[in-house]
This record gives structure tokens, C-alpha cells and sequence, in this order.
């Protein structure tokens, strides 16, 4: 199964959110919906629920348009909430019947996804009497309830302590193993590199940057070194670099180790090793350069100004 | 469909279970019967007029004198002329004991000293001076004194000219018999009832419009509508909503209604009948109150509903609802103040705005005079308002469920929809 987003434009009043965004996801991979607060990631997934319709563009589903209410689609909001008042079963089950499931159905899973989390004591339990990561665990399962062939994850990680979140890591592994379709929102570029296989960057409603993760971390390296000194700061050695080495390198960014440089056109990487190995730079540390996630969303996503 | 059907299903566990709903419904219920029921128990009869041990087939007996004042308290009575007649004194203020004392600064000490309620100087046969330490708003001891002082005095004359006391009081006040054939309404009766019911439906579309308000601000206020958005309909949630909110609400005035209306119908004998200006409803103006009060209801509730999407926090939705409030005020004290009057053109034009049908158009059908053509016309106004505030409330909700942070004004709610 693969669904696809294409060419999707938003407007709210006058003003455009979205201007013809559009990504893939396919069964059993994960897609990273990276972007800023208020990029608009949030209404493209509305769109895609058909909480909002879009202005312009289409939603399909192997190939056909896509109708989210003939699909089960399980989805964990950023804005968490239930229903404090009432016990843990009783709100999944009514989830899980609004999304088709018949009630004895609703229970058996209800109490499978509680056993799996971890939290089938508080079953009986009032939400409201949960603690804030119980709740949260509440939620995923509430999520998950009705076996979704899509699942969307909008920021899943916020607010778990390291033991739920490895517990959460596994539930995601298993559902991407399981073969669902898995829109995986998050700030926290580590997850989102270790689920993703691609990933979406959307900037003021636009995605600027889309494909799979390896290719782009790829292509974002290609013809750029990485060079630190063990006898020149950072910003002398930047300097040193933009005076001397002018024509054959340029320097583009720095991480908090090392300078980042792009090689000149017809300049082979040994040609700047030996120029740097023949000059007084002692190399501290040199290499090809492989952005991390967080490089390539601050480089995509970060304003000008 | 199905998942209004499980939203309806949801919202309604939530009222019933609800263990202040549950108590409230059975303890207005228990004690409206429990009420009902003591003459069974303990003689009422000074309070009803009717004595329970008397069985219940016997003709009601209306007493041939007339309704003496029942009094327990104390006299002083200063009379140095004795033109007062103890005996006839007792007899006006039944119960209560006539002490004489020798002047007024005795009659005074007495009240003072608290020996006495209340005194008596007596001046002459027409003249009379009455003494009380604290005169209260129900003290009509003196009016009571006065009527005995006319019978002593018309005595007194009959006894000078050789007349018959009795003769006279029969030709000059005798004893008429009357037998009321009301052909159609007996409004003296339907006034009370009809007031009631007034306050009851106004109290149900107040209590719940503002609980149904107050649950759709809380879904947006927890976050909870994020999910039911994104797993059904905003007309599901909102029409699923509102409907629980009515069966609640019907479910509980029609226990409590039906329990009251059925403990007084096994004891109305033992009442003497003296409750049914409240509690003897014609079967048809408690369903034309039951359809129209429902569909009222749902006019108001879907609105209710709708204003409550427009804002985020709970505290906001008091301001979001006051304009509905206002007018549903106003329409109370309209139909409560035109209650004497429900032939007049004020309440025949409420009757047929769906604002204010569901409360005048029973009045009307209880107390005035309406054909059936204006109920059927009042009615179809009443069922394609309650649509229309359905389509209108449900887009309302459409548009405000998932906008957070300031209340959005009605006004510009509007003008969005109408954009749209």
C-alpha cells in the first residue's frame, strides 16, 4: 500500500498555509514529517484525516483517491486528551467502536494493548488518576486499538521518561514490522533517524526537502569535507582557510568540533589533504562530512534573517 | 449513523452514571412521593380538611360554619364596660385563651413580661384598643376582633328588640348552593399547573443547554476533541451530544414528574383534592408540554452546543452562553407575566416563534383559546427551526472545535460560515 499526498494547497481566509505540499509513505516504512511549530504538519495530517479539505490537490491510495473514513487509520495527537472522568476501558472501547470495532472486539484489544504497555492494572482506573506518562500511555493504545494500517505519531516521545520511551521505540518498531504505514512527526531528530526511511521537511507550508533519509544524508555530504585543527581555534582556522585556501575549498557551516567545507569544482579530496598537510595546519581530525538529521532540518528549516 | 448511535451511547452512560444525576433524580422523586403519601401516615386533616381515618368513599363535607380563626394564644383583655362576650370570642378565635385584667398598665406588664401575646381594651360597643409588644405580617388579630365585636354588637341588637338572631343571619347571609358546570377550561385550575411547567422546561433547557455548552468546551479544553475528529463526524459528535443531553433530561423530569403525578393521583382523596390546581394535568397538555418542551429543548441545545465550540477554556463558556441565557430569561418572565393573559397578542405571537413556542403554545392550549390549525402551523415552525438550529449549531461546532486560544465572537463565526 502506498499513500500519497500530492499538490496539496490550504488556505484559511486569505491566507495560504500549505502551497501544494506532497509525500509518500508506503507499508511498513516510516516517513518523518519534519517541520518548525506552525510550518504546518498539523493540517496537512488534518487534511489528510479529512478533518480540513484541502483548496487544491489530491490524496491517494495506491494510486486511487483516498477517503480517510474507509480506512482505519490510528492517530496520536500532539494536543493529547481523553476523557479524565472516565475510566481507561471505558474510553477506548468507545474509540475503538467509532472507529467500526464491535464492543467485544474493542475489550479484547483494549486489554491486549493495556498488557503490552504495561498498564493493565490501571484498566478500571479514572484517566484522571494516572500519571502524566500513563496517560500518555493511555493514549498510544487508544491509538492503536483498532489495528490502524496507518498509523500517524505527532510528537510521541514528549514526556515519556527513558524507560516508556524505549517501550514506545519497540511498539513502533513492531508496527513498522507489522507492515503499517507509519507519519512519524517529531523535533527529536535521533527517533526520527532511527524509524525513518524518509522523511519530509516542511517549511512555511512547503516541503523543501523530501526522499529517502540514507540518500539525502548522502547527497548532503557529497563534496563536503569536515576538517578540524589541534593548533588553530575554529574561527581562525576559518579565516586561515578563507584567505589561503580560497581556490580550492570554501567553508559552508561549522558543527561544534570541526568546520564544514565544500570543494571546489575539479578538486579531488587528496588534492586538499596535501594542500592543508603541506601548510602549518596540524589536522586535528579530516573526512568526508555526513550531516545528521539535525544539520539537514536546521540547514532546511532555520530562517535566513 | 452507527457512530451516533455510539456517541449517543456514551454521552447518555455518562449522565446516568453520573452519581449526582442518579441522587438528584431519586431524591426529588422519593421525596415528592414521600410527601404525597403522608396523609397515609399521619393526620393531616387539619392541613387538608380532610380526616384520613374517614374512608375514602365518603362524600367530601364542607364545614357549615364559618372557618374559625385558630388561634393558641394569649389574651389580655381589659373590658371594665363587659360588653365583650367570652364565649363568642372563643368562638372567633378558636383555641385561644381570654385573660381580664383590671386596667391597661396590667394588660401592657402582661405583654411585656411575655404572660400575654396580644390585649384588648374595650371603650365601648364600637370602640376598641389593641395591644401588641411585636405586630408580625400575618397578625390579623385585630381584624378577627372586629368581626366578633359586629356579632356582639348585632346581638345585642337583636336581643333589645325582641328579634331572632338566627332568622336574621339566615335572610341576610343565607346559605347559597352552586354547582359549577365548566364547559370547556377552568383556567383558575390550569393556572398553577401551567405556571409550573413553565419553571420546569425553563429549568431544563437552562441546566442542561448549559451542561451540554459546558461538555463541548471540555472536549476542546482536554484535548479530547483532537482525537473524536480525526474517528467520526462534528454533526455525530455534536448531534450524538445534544440528543443524550434530551433523553437525559427527559428521563429525569419524567421520573421525577411521573413518580409526583402518580403518588398524588393514589392519594388525592386524602388530599381533599387540594393540590390539583398543581398536580391534576389534563393528559393532553403534558404531551403537547412533553413535545413542544422537547423540541424547545433541542432548539436551544444545539445552540448551546455551538456556542460552547466557540470558545476553549470552561470559564469562557458563562460569556459564550449569555445571550442565549438572556433570551431565554426574557421568555420566562414574558410567558410568567402574560400567564393571565394567554389570549392576548404578546403570547399568540410567542406561540408561534420557535424562541418561545415550546413554553406559550401549552399555555395557550391549557388556558386560551387555540385551534388546531396554530398548534399543527406552530408546530412545523418549531420542527424546521430545531433543523435548522441542528445544521446551524453543527456548522457552528464544524468550524470552532479545533480553533483554540481567544473566544471566537459569534458575529465573526458567522460571517465565516457565510464565507464559506
Amino acid at each position: 500500500m502506498e499513500l500519497e499526498i500530492r499538490d496539496i494547497h490550504k488556505s484559511f481566509g486569505e491566507n495560504e498555509v500549505l502551497h501544494g505540499i506532497s509525500f509518500k509513505v508506503q507499508s511498513g516504512q516510516a516517513l518523518g514529517l519534519l517541520g518548525r511549530n506552525g510550518a504546518g504538519k498539523t493540517t496537512a495530517i488534518r487534511i489528510l484525516m479529512d478533518v480540513f479539505h484541502a483548496n487544491s490537490g489530491q490524496i491517494l491510495i495506491d494510486g486511487k483517491p483516498f477517503r480517510a473514513e474507509r480506512h482505519k487509520i490510528g492517530y496520536l495527537p500532539e494536543e493529547r486528551g481523553l476523557y479524565p472522568k472516565r475510566t481507561v476501558t471505558d474510553q477506548m472501547v468507545f474509540l475503538a467502536r467509532l472507529r467500526g470495532m464491535k464492543k467485544a472486539d474493542a475489550l479484547k484489544s483494549a486489554a491486549k494493548w493495556l498488557e503490552r504497555l504495561g498498564i493493565s492494572e490501571y484498566a478500571g482506573r479514572k484517566l484522571e488518576t494516572l500519571s502524566k506518562g500513563n496517560q500518555q500511555k493511555v493514549q498510544l493504545a487508544a491509538t492503536l486499538i483498532a489495528d490502524p494500517e496507518i498509523v500517524i505519531l505527532d510528537e510521541p516521545f514528549s514526556g515519556l521518561d527513558p524507560v516508556n520511551s524505549q517501550v514506545l521505540k519497540d511498539v513502533v518498531n513492531e508496527l513498522i514490522d507489522a507492515g503499517k504505514a507509519v507519519i512519524f512527526s517529531s523535533h527529536q531528530m535521533n527517533y526520527v533517524e532511527e524509524f525513518c526511511d524518509s522523511i519530509a521537511i516542511i517549511h512555511r507550508g512547503q516541503i523543501v526537502l523530501s526522499g529517502r533519509l540514507s540518500e539525502i544524508k548522502r547527497e548532503y555530504g557529497q563534496n563536503r569535507l569536515m576538517l578540524s585543527a589541534s593548533n588553530y581555534q575554529a574561527a581562525q582556522l576559518e579565516s586561515k582557510l578563507r584567505t589561503e585556501f580560497s581556490d580550492i575549498l570554501s567553508v559552508s557551516g561549522k558543527t561544534k568540533t570541526a568546520l564544514i567545507l565544500n570543494r571546489a569544482d575539479n578538486v579531488s579530496t587528496s588534492d586538499i589533504m596535501r594542500r592543508i598537510a603541506d601548510s602549518d595546519i596540524e589536522i586535528y581530525k579530516f573526512g568526508s562530512y555526513e550531516p545528521s538529521l539535525g544539520d539537514i532540518f536546521v540547514d532546511k528549516a532555520g530562517d535566513e534573517e | 449513523m452507527k457512530k451516533f448511535a455510539v456517541i449517543l451511547k456514551y454521552e447518555l452512560k455518562e449522565y446516568i452514571s453520573s452519581k449526582g444525576f442518579v441522587a438528584f433524580t431519586l431524591l426529588l422523586a422519593i421525596i415528592g412521593a414521600v410527601l404525597l403519601c403522608l396523609p397515609r401516615f399521619i393526620d393531616m386533616s387539619a392541613f387538608t380538611g380532610v380526616d384520613s381515618s374517614e374512608s375514602s368513599n365518603e362524600e367530601e363535607t364542607v364545614p357549615d360554619t364559618p372557618a374559625a380563626y385558630n388561634s393558641d394564644k394569649k389574651y389580655a383583655l381589659y373590658d371594665p364596660g363587659n360588653i365583650a362576650d367570652i364565649k363568642l370570642l372563643s368562638d372567633y378565635f378558636f383555641g385561644a385563651q381570654f385573660v381580664k385584667v383590671s386596667d391597661t398598665g396590667e394588660l401592657e406588664k402582661m405583654l411585656e413580661d411575655e404572660t400575654a401575646d396580644a390585649g384588648f381594651a374595650v371603650k365601648s360597643q364600637t370602640e376598641y384598643e389593641y395591644y401588641v409588644f411585636n405586630k408580625t405580617m400575618y397578625d390579623s388579630d385585630s381584624e378577627v376582633f372586629n368581626e366578633a365585636m359586629k356579632a356582639m354588637s348585632r346581638a345585642r341588637y337583636c336581643e333589645q328588640h325582641g328579634l331572632d338572631l338566627s332568622e336574621i343571619t339566615q335572610m341576610y347571609d343565607p346559605p347559597i348552593t352552586v354547582t359549577e358546570h365548566i364547559l370547556n377550561k377552568n383556567t383558575t385550575q390550569s393556572y398553577w399547573y401551567c405556571y409550573a411547567l413553565v419553571i420546569i422546561v425553563f429549568m431544563l433547557i437552562m441546566f442542561y443547554g448549559q451542561m451540554i455548552a459546558v461538555s463541548v468546551t471540555t472536549e476542546k479544553s482536554n484535548r479530547a476533541i483532537e482525537v473524536l475528529v480525526t474517528s467520526t463526524t462534528p454533526n455525530s459528535l455534536l448531534f450524538g451530544k445534544v440528543i443524550a443531553g434530551a433523553i437525559a433530561g427527559l428521563l429525569q423530569s419524567g421520573i421525577i414528574l411521573g413518580t409526583i403525578l402518580v403518588s398524588y393521583r393514589f392519594n388525592r382523596q386524602l388530599w381533599g383534592g387540594m393540590l390539583d390546581i398543581v398536580l391534576d394535568i389534563p393528559a393532553n397538555v403534558l404531551i403537547v408540554f412533553a413535545v413542544f418542551g422537547t423540541l424547545g429543548y433541542l432548539f436551544y441545545a444545539f445552540l448551546f452546543g455551538a456556542m460552547g465550540a466557540l470558545v476553549s477554556k470552561t470559564e469562557d463558556v458563562s460569556k459564550s452562553v449569555s445571550g442565549l441565557t438572556m433570551i431565554i430569561m426574557l421568555i420566562y418572565f414574558f410567558s410568567l407575566f402574560q400567564l393571565s393573559n394567554v389570549d392576548g397578542i404578546i403570547i399568540k405571537v410567542l406561540s408561534y416563534l420557535p424562541f418561545s413556542s415550546y413554553t406559550t403554545m401549552f399555555m395557550r392550549i391549557a388556558m386560551g383559546s387555540v385551534a388546531v390549525w396554530e398548534i399543527i402551523v406552530s408546530l412545523i415552525i418549531l420542527i424546521a427551526s430545531v433543523i435548522g438550529a441542528g445544521m446551524l449549531g453543527a456548522a457552528l461546532y464544524r468550524m470552532g472545535t479545533l480553533r483554540y486560544g481567544n473566544p471566537i465572537k459569534l458575529s465573526a463565526a458567522l460571517k465565516g460560515l457565510k464565507k464559506q
